[in-house]
């Protein structure tokens, strides 16, 4: 490069200088620190490296099994129970012939994807409580008894599925809607005139042209698998349901910052990232091949 | 429209529309019923609040007392003004970080613009992790810190993209027309190029302040000290807890003029949630009209 050249774009670099060196420190750094899973921590002096001895002893301990266990379980329930439904309410909406009334409804269902977890697990947890919360209140009106949703593994995880849903059903199905708009509206008033009803040009032309967007969108849930929703497990969880409902992301919060094990935590961490990525790049390549748009 | 609903066609298909739109109103009901029900618990007076639950629609005994203990709680007027300090700071540090470089990434010949974007797509694919994010905040001295916070995240690259694309559709004709006149690339940026893509740093400040709003996680492991928590932490804490003595301060419990020890533990609960809602609700119909936009122009999966 030219002096001159340089000198004409020294100011560009100047501006990008303070987000790169941002980056540099609080991204990178931390990558590289992340080689504390091969070493002992230790507060005074150098950390020894220590090689492979706290993967062996996380994939020994049987604590760690279950996490893992845990974390694919609540993950695999999220993802696919609730993938379908913000597509269903998508071609719900298509349906809906008063421009205005779809957009009430629209306004009113994307609010909880503006909530934080902190919230929502508040709102959660006293509508499911075992004596006032409205639910329980319901199930009682109704002759039944009372049901601990809350304190029990296996019900709290269908919890995590249905907050999840509550809070993002509206706000995902914004990108199938926007999909069904580009749709070129000739093809329906086609479709009608051949005698199509509302489910056969549902079937035979909106699914059809969706169909990328479905893909791209259930690929990058994939890329996520390992995550299973940090926040809204650890404010939704407690003690007496740990065993159910500790995941990946609570266990390495629980050693490390609560148990001062940093060497070990950070690679149950780096454990957790390594199959991340390895689900990322996959589901990056699946998705070019299946419908030429990456992650990326 | 209006014609078509006339014709004999859409009529006969009247019941599945009645279903279709009888089952979008139950959506709408069942996301809102929740809100609504915890302005109506925050809202009922101490008389009446052991009655109150989850099924409550009206509030009985209308007062203002929860949010006049609340008001008196130093914890939770603290935690309101730390979460308020540091989304106006996040987002001032969010925003000029994001701004300078998306400006310099949006220019189309400068050299090196690849590997840049190389460098930053790098840090949405790999991570630190926990530990050796807070090990850094400890090596630098951050712990205990507003900056911890307030730093967290300051770069988003996703939002960093989202502000790149909205600066390539400036005309170039606008900038060169500067440059001739030996504008500065400076005041390329705030003169001509802010001014056109308002949108693009309207959507981008309202993800960086939905953000830093919401953050609690990092700011519970971070601050060590409670007096700097902001009020996601203190309702995180309040929801976990559920001690109404330790929440408002043994101390000072008998103290309120309201009477704190009439207050109910879930009207308190209810209270706290609504502060922590009241700024997306402020925002909600802005959040609306540019979140949507943002979303689909980036692609974002949040």
């Amino acid at each position: 490069m030219s002096t001159t050249k340089l000198g004409r774009y020294f100011p560009l670099y100047l501006m990008l200088l303070p987000a790169m060196v941002y980056l540099a420190v609080f991204a990178y750094v931390p990558m590289w620190g992340a080689r504390l899973a091969f070493m002992d921590f230790s507060f005074v002096g150098e950390h020894t490296w220590v090689g492979l001895k706290h993967f062996r002893t996380l994939f020994s301990s049987t604590a760690f099994g279950s996490v893992i266990a845990n974390t694919l379980v609540i993950s695999a329930m999220k993802i696919f129970i609730n993938f379908p439904m913000p597509i269903i309410l998508a071609l719900m909406l298509a349906e809906v012939r008063s421009r205005r009334f779809a957009r009430a409804v629209q306004s009113v269902i994307y609010l909880p994807h503006f909530l934080s977890w902190v919230v929502i697990a508040g709102i959660f947890l006293d509508l499911l409580s075992l004596e006032q919360g409205a639910v329980n209140r319901i199930v009682v009106f109704l002759g039944g008894r009372p049901f601990p949703f809350l304190t029990q593994g296996d019900s709290l995880r269908w919890v995590f599925v249905f907050s999840e849903m509550w809070r993002s059903i509206g706000w995902d199905s914004l990108l199938f809607v926007a999909a069904i708009i580009r749709i070129d509206p000739d093809v329906f008033e086609a479709a009608v005139v051949d005698g199509a009803g509302t489910f056969r040009k549902i079937f035979s032309i909106t699914l059809p042209a969706i169909m990328p967007t479905m893909i791209t969108v259930f690929i990058l849930n994939l890329g996520f698998f390992m995550n299973a929703g940090f926040d809204q497990v650890f404010n939704m969880m407690n003690d007496a349901v740990l065993s159910k409902v500790d995941i990946l992301d609570t266990y390495v919060y629980r050693l490390g910052l609560q148990g001062g094990e940093f060497s070990y935590a950070t690679a149950a961490g780096l454990f957790k990232g390594a199959i991340g990525l390895l689900l990322i790049f996959g589901t990056h390549y699946g998705s070019k091949r299946l419908t030429g748009k990456g992650v990326w | 429209m209006r014609t078509l609903r006339k014709s004999p066609l859409v009529r006969r298909s009247a019941p599945g529309t009645v279903i279709n739109h009888g089952l979008l109103l139950l959506l709408a009901f069942l996301t809102f019923f929740p809100l609504y029900n915890i302005v109506v618990v925050s809202l009922t007076g101490p008389a009446k609040i052991a009655a109150a639950n989850g099924l409550s629609v009206i509030p009985h005994d209308f007062s203002f007392a929860t949010y006049l203990t609340l008001i008196q709680v130093p914890k939770v007027m603290r935690g309101l003004f730390n979460a308020l300090y540091i989304t106006a700071a996040g987002v001032l540090v969010n925003m000029t970080l994001t701004c300078l470089a998306a400006y310099a990434l949006s220019r189309p010949r400068l050299p090196g613009k690849g590997l840049f974007m190389v460098f930053i797509i790098v840090t949405m694919i790999f991570e630190g992790g926990l530990i050796p994010d807070f090990l850094l905040m400890k090596d630098l001295r951050l712990l205990n810190k507003y900056w911890s916070v307030i730093l967290y995240k300051a770069v988003n690259a996703y939002y960093l993209i989202i502000m790149i694309r909205f600066f390539e559709e400036v005309p170039i004709s606008l900038i060169e027309a500067g440059k001739m006149d030996g504008v500065t690339e400076t005041r390329t940026l705030f003169s001509i190029v802010l001014p056109v893509s308002k949108a693009g740093v309207a959507t981008v400040s309202l993800f960086y302040c939905v953000f830093h709003w919401n953050e609690y996680f990092r700011a519970m492991i971070y601050l060590t000290n409670p007096d700097k928590w902001p009020l996601q932490v203190v309702l995180r804490e309040l929801i976990v807890s559920g001690d109404k003595a330790a929440f408002i301060g043994a101390l000072n419990y008998l103290k309120y003029e309201v009477g704190a020890a009439q207050v109910d533990m879930k009207a308190l609960k209810a209270g706290v949630i609504i502060l922590a809602i009241l700024p997306i609700l402020l925002l909600y119909p802005i959040l609306l009209r540019y979140f949507s936009k943002g979303a689909l122009s980036g692609a974002v999966k949040e």
